[in-house]
């Protein structure tokens, strides 16, 4: 932390101790993020046919792992992650250039690096790593120089890279949301409507030339979600017995432990990205609704720490992180409700999978610590100026 | 330079607001979405859940068993023994179903169905391989079972008739249900070897005999594997049924029709009681069992006897003389002639300026009515239709049973037709005329009837002019019929005199089949009936015997009778397609079977005076 400390520092919060921090970081957030957790591992215990095993267990002890990733992370300083920002995302794309080269194929996508012991999604550590260097990059960024376009390249190609090499593993879902969460941030920071709307008009000219570089497994997904009952038994049968699953829950659910399509395994991966479906059979409205209130609070408590936020690097972090959980929440809920076509979006702290949660984790404990650090002023270059 | 920092952070905060509001926007769709789906359209996802969940499998019932009069069982379940396999007990399909025909061999199109069937079931469910295996199949299986995986022998029953084709047309057949049996998607059609009434009393006593189906609500994972039983009904078997018939007379009756194409049908006079129901050519009712083969099938319908037909309810001929007994019935109740009245015949007679010929050319001389009805002379009763006229030989008709149903307890029955003046008057556009009611006094012209009508048209004349409905099942007390036709009992004493007189007197027409068992003797009335009209060049050419004709260009043989003479109880009609007469063809069966019967009756009376002592 030398490269401030040579400077003239006139801030108090530079060095806060371990309790001011502590008494700075946001247990209600932490306590509903935990919440969803809990709800989340009910439903892998249901789902396992009332049996800790084969998730419950596992997405617990990941959990616990997962929290003290939380509170360490939360506990550094913000300006390392200021500092090392692009530094990380360089990492991540070459681990997610190995990937292409070296990785492991699951589920019909290269998606892994193995390095013996555990394995790593480059495609997840992105999600963090492009939201630290867009912020970075917009941090000292004014109003003007956003709007010219030749200033965007840069940033524009920080959202691109990854893109462009995720699709080609290939995975849709993860593709869309950095598109997404890449199109926020510029939203924020001030890029003009009109250039969204061109680009939306541009894209949406371009769909059927996309489409035709599609694999054949995702046209058939795009084109079941447009008329699921044309294949009630093939393709169109996720979205059927997802919508099934979910609506047969009704108002009051049919129970804890008592969903039908779910332990008799008519709905598929339903420990994975189709989990809400059996919150929503079991729980019914009543339920799915308790679950999405949850989770609009814990995004507008993303959006409130931003908004206190007094650097910009730490107001575009924590937004661009919570962009990122809400797209998660969205084409998810979306994805289940038969209004989105299935891409493979987990349900963020619920879906089982070890990979999503730590990174989850991570970007809550990122978002504590520009909570914990908000009186905190970053200069232009890093450190203090002006 | 704090100016663009407060710029940018004026534009960051009103820009989140957006994006917030945007987001919540989102949120309200989804939500909206979650109520649509939730509480809109719960319900119909609350059922197509509960669908996928349960399935809903049938049991096989029995079908009830059928006996004869006398307990002689005429249809029951025979257990049966299939080969079925499951592919999920094996990891080679093709070198199972080859080791298997090895034992027992399978043809080509069987094979295809079966590996079609195959690939399209879950693999838990079983297919089946060959059904009704032979013992030695069986052994030949057991044997090499290990060499077999995935094949296993499953218990089932089919139908049984061990009369084979004697019975067929009274007890009828069952086959497979079809789709157009039954409402759409109905479950008995998943249910394999259901099978249903297709003929005879298995038709119309279908609903007794059926039995309940059981039904297996189980809990199905999305495999299809049941995971619990939710609900287990066993199935009902059908009930029993007693038949009227006998299986010794079917039996006796059928040998008696050889080759012919026949009806018989053997009354009791007083009860209605089907004794006897055979309708020949027939054919064995376990062919239906399986599926059978075409060219069997192709046979069957080709027939020109229509082996498949119950012609003694469903097909209809001119009754020929044997309506005699009618019109000189309906003469003595009105009066128009009287025992003692004769008639001159001279072997034809002119009505207006057409002339109309007693089938014996030379003429019958003087008769009087027994007479008339012993020769059958044609003239004597030209003569007397033209008295009593056609409305009142129509009525009698009818009270005796022609032109309408019989009742007789099966599927398919024809009324047949009895012209009146109206009838002529409203389907052919023309009045009644004189030669009209000539025709119909020796049964000809537009008049028809079934063989079944002739039978009780003959019972209700023997038993004293009560009315009388055929039937096969067997009711628990069996009482005599009171109802009466209102005929006087003195004149159906002449009817009957005369009928006797056919069989039992020099120049009867039925004289060569007469028989005496004991003191016991038969009546009847012999017709004989022309297929096409006999030109008057063929008249004047001498008419041709009746060997010399085609097949189908002889005459019709009927005959209808009772029996015992003095105290009758037996009455029978027989028909026999193109017999060449009824004297020829009809007598000698109707005379066998009637003889037959009163023997069957002496024998088990002396049977229980010795069991008595």
């Amino acid at each position: 932390m030398s490269f401030f400390k040579d400077r003239n520092c006139y801030l108090k919060d530079y060095n806060l101790s371990i309790k001011e921090k502590l008494l700075r970081f946001n247990f209600s957030y932490l306590f509903l993020i935990c919440l969803v957790v809990f709800i989340g591992i009910a439903l892998l215990y249901s789902a396992g046919n009332g049996s800790w095993y084969p998730w419950a267990n596992k997405q617990f002890f990941r959990f616990l792992l997962s929290l003290c990733v939380l509170i360490a992370v939360s506990l550094t300083n913000l300006r390392f992650w200021m500092k090392y920002a692009y530094l990380i995302y360089g990492a991540s794309l070459i681990l997610l250039l190995a990937v292409t080269l070296f990785g492991t194929v699951g589920m019909g996508a290269q998606r892994w690096l193995n390095f013996g012991i555990i394995q790593v999604q480059p495609s997840e550590v992105m999600k963090i790593a492009m939201v630290l260097a867009l912020a970075r990059y917009f941090h000292g960024a004014s109003l003007e120089e956003v709007r010219s376009i030749k200033y965007m390249i840069p940033p524009a190609l920080i959202v691109l890279v990854p893109v462009a090499l995720i699709l080609e593993q290939p995975d849709l879902g993860t593709a869309l949301m950095l598109v997404f969460a890449g199109f926020g941030l510029f939203f924020l920071v001030g890029v003009q409507i009109w250039k969204f709307i061109l680009i939306g008009i541009l894209g949406l000219i371009s769909i059927p030339i996309l489409f035709h570089f599609l694999h054949d497994y995702q046209k058939q997904r795009v084109l079941t979600f447009l008329n699921p009952e044309s294949d009630p038994m093939g393709a169109g049968y996720h979205i059927l017995q997802s919508k099934i699953t979910l609506g047969s829950g009704g108002f009051f659910g049919k129970g804890f432990l008592q969903g039908t399509q779910s332990h008799l395994n008519f709905l598929p991966e339903k420990q994975t990205d189709f989990i809400f479906t059996v919150l929503g059979e079991e729980f019914g409205l009543l339920g799915s609704l308790f679950l999405f209130l949850i989770y609009m609070i814990i995004i507008g408590y993303g959006f409130v720490i931003a908004a206190r936020c007094s650097n910009f690097f730490g107001k575009l972090l924590a937004m661009g992180l919570t962009i990122n959980f809400a797209l998660y929440v969205f084409i998810n809920t979306g994805m289940v409700m038969g209004l989105l076509p299935v891409v493979g979006v987990p349900l963020p702290l619920v879906s089982y999978g070890g990979t999503a949660m730590l990174t989850l984790f991570f970007a809550f404990g990122l978002i504590q610590c520009v909570n914990i650090n908000q009186e905190m002023v970053i200069g232009r270059r890093g450190s203090i100026d002006e | 330079m704090i100016i663009w920092r407060y710029q940018k952070a004026q534009s960051i905060a009103h820009r989140m607001i957006v994006l917030a509001v945007f987001f919540l926007l989102i949120s309200f769709i989804l939500i909206g979405r979650l109520f649509y789906l939730q509480v809109f359209q719960g319900e119909k996802y609350q059922l197509m859940a509960e669908r996928n969940r349960v399935s809903i499998r049938l049991t096989l019932p029995p079908r009830g068993n059928i006996f004869d009069r006398n307990g002689v069982k005429l249809a029951g379940n025979r257990k049966t023994f299939q080969a079925i396999f499951t592919k999920e007990q094996t990891n080679d399909v093709q070198k199972t179903l080859d080791s298997f025909s090895k034992l027992i061999p399978l043809d080509a199109a069987e094979r295809t169905r079966i590996e079609k069937e195959i690939s399209r079931k879950r693999a838990f469910m079983p297919v089946r391989i060959k059904e009704d295996l032979t013992f030695d199949e069986i052994s030949a299986i057991q044997l090499n079972i290990p060499d077999l995986p995935g094949i296993s022998i499953e218990e089932g029953f089919t139908r049984f008739y061990p009369e084979k084709d004697t019975t067929t047309h009274a007890v009828g057949y069952v086959s497979l249900i079809l789709e157009e049996d039954v409402e759409k998607d109905s479950p008995l059609l998943d249910l394999p070897g259901y099978r249903i009434g297709r003929s005879g009393v298995e038709q119309s006593q279908n609903e007794w005999l059926k039995g309940t189906p059981g039904m297996r609500k189980t809990e199905v994972n999305a495999f299809g594997r049941s995971v619990r039983v939710l609900e287990d009904n066993p199935p009902v078997p059908g009930n029993d049924l007693i038949l009227t018939i006998d299986a010794r007379l079917q039996k006796i009756a059928t040998q008696a029709a050889g080759e012919e194409s026949a009806s018989i049908i053997l009354l009791d006079v007083h009860t209605g009681e089907v004794l006897a129901l055979v309708s020949t050519p027939s054919f064995d009712p376990n062919l239906f069992n399986r599926p059978i083969p075409q060219n069997v099938w192709n046979k069957l319908i080709n027939n020109p006897k229509r082996p498949m037909r119950n012609k003694t309810i469903a097909d209809i001929y001119s009754p020929g003389s044997i309506f005699k007994l009618v019109v000189a019935l309906a003469g003595l109740e009105s009066g128009d002639i009287t025992l003692h009245k004769q008639i001159y015949c001279s072997g034809k007679t002119k009505v207006g300026n057409q002339q109309f010929h007693c089938w014996k050319r030379e003429g019958h001389g003087h008769l009087n009515v027994v007479e008339a009805l012993q020769h059958s002379c044609d003239v004597y009763f030209y003569e007397i239709s033209q008295k009593i006229g056609v409305d009142k030989i129509s009525a009698m008709a009818a009270r005796l049973g022609f032109g309408s149903l019989t009742g007789i307890d099966l599927v398919g029955e024809k009324a047949a037709l009895l012209p009146t003046r109206k009838w002529k008057e409203e389907n052919r556009h023309d009045s009644w005329r004189i030669g009209d009611t000539l025709n119909l006094s020796i049964g000809q012209g537009f008049l028809n009837a079934t063989p079944i009508q002739m039978a009780k048209m003959a019972a209700q004349i023997a038993n004293g002019g009560m009315e009388i409905t055929p039937h096969l099942v067997k009711k628990r007390t069996e009482i005599p019929s009171k109802k009466l036709l209102g005929l006087k009992p003195a004149h159906l004493k002449i009817i009957q005199t005369g009928m006797g007189l056919v069989m039992n007197e020099e120049g009867g027409t039925g004289y060569a089949s007469r028989f005496n068992l004991n003191g016991q003797k038969m009546a009847g009335k012999t017709a004989s009936t022309q297929v096409r009209r006999i030109t008057l060049k063929e008249r004047e050419e001498g008419i041709k015997s009746q060997d010399e004709l085609d097949w189908e260009h002889r005459d019709h043989g009927i005959f209808v009778g009772f029996a015992p003479l003095n105290k009758p109880k037996y009455a029978i009609a027989v028909v026999i397609e193109h017999g060449g007469g009824g004297a020829r063809s009809a007598a000698p069966i109707a005379s066998k079977i009637l003889k037959e019967a009163i023997r069957l009756d002496m024998e088990s009376s002396s049977l229980s005076l010795k069991e008595g002592k």
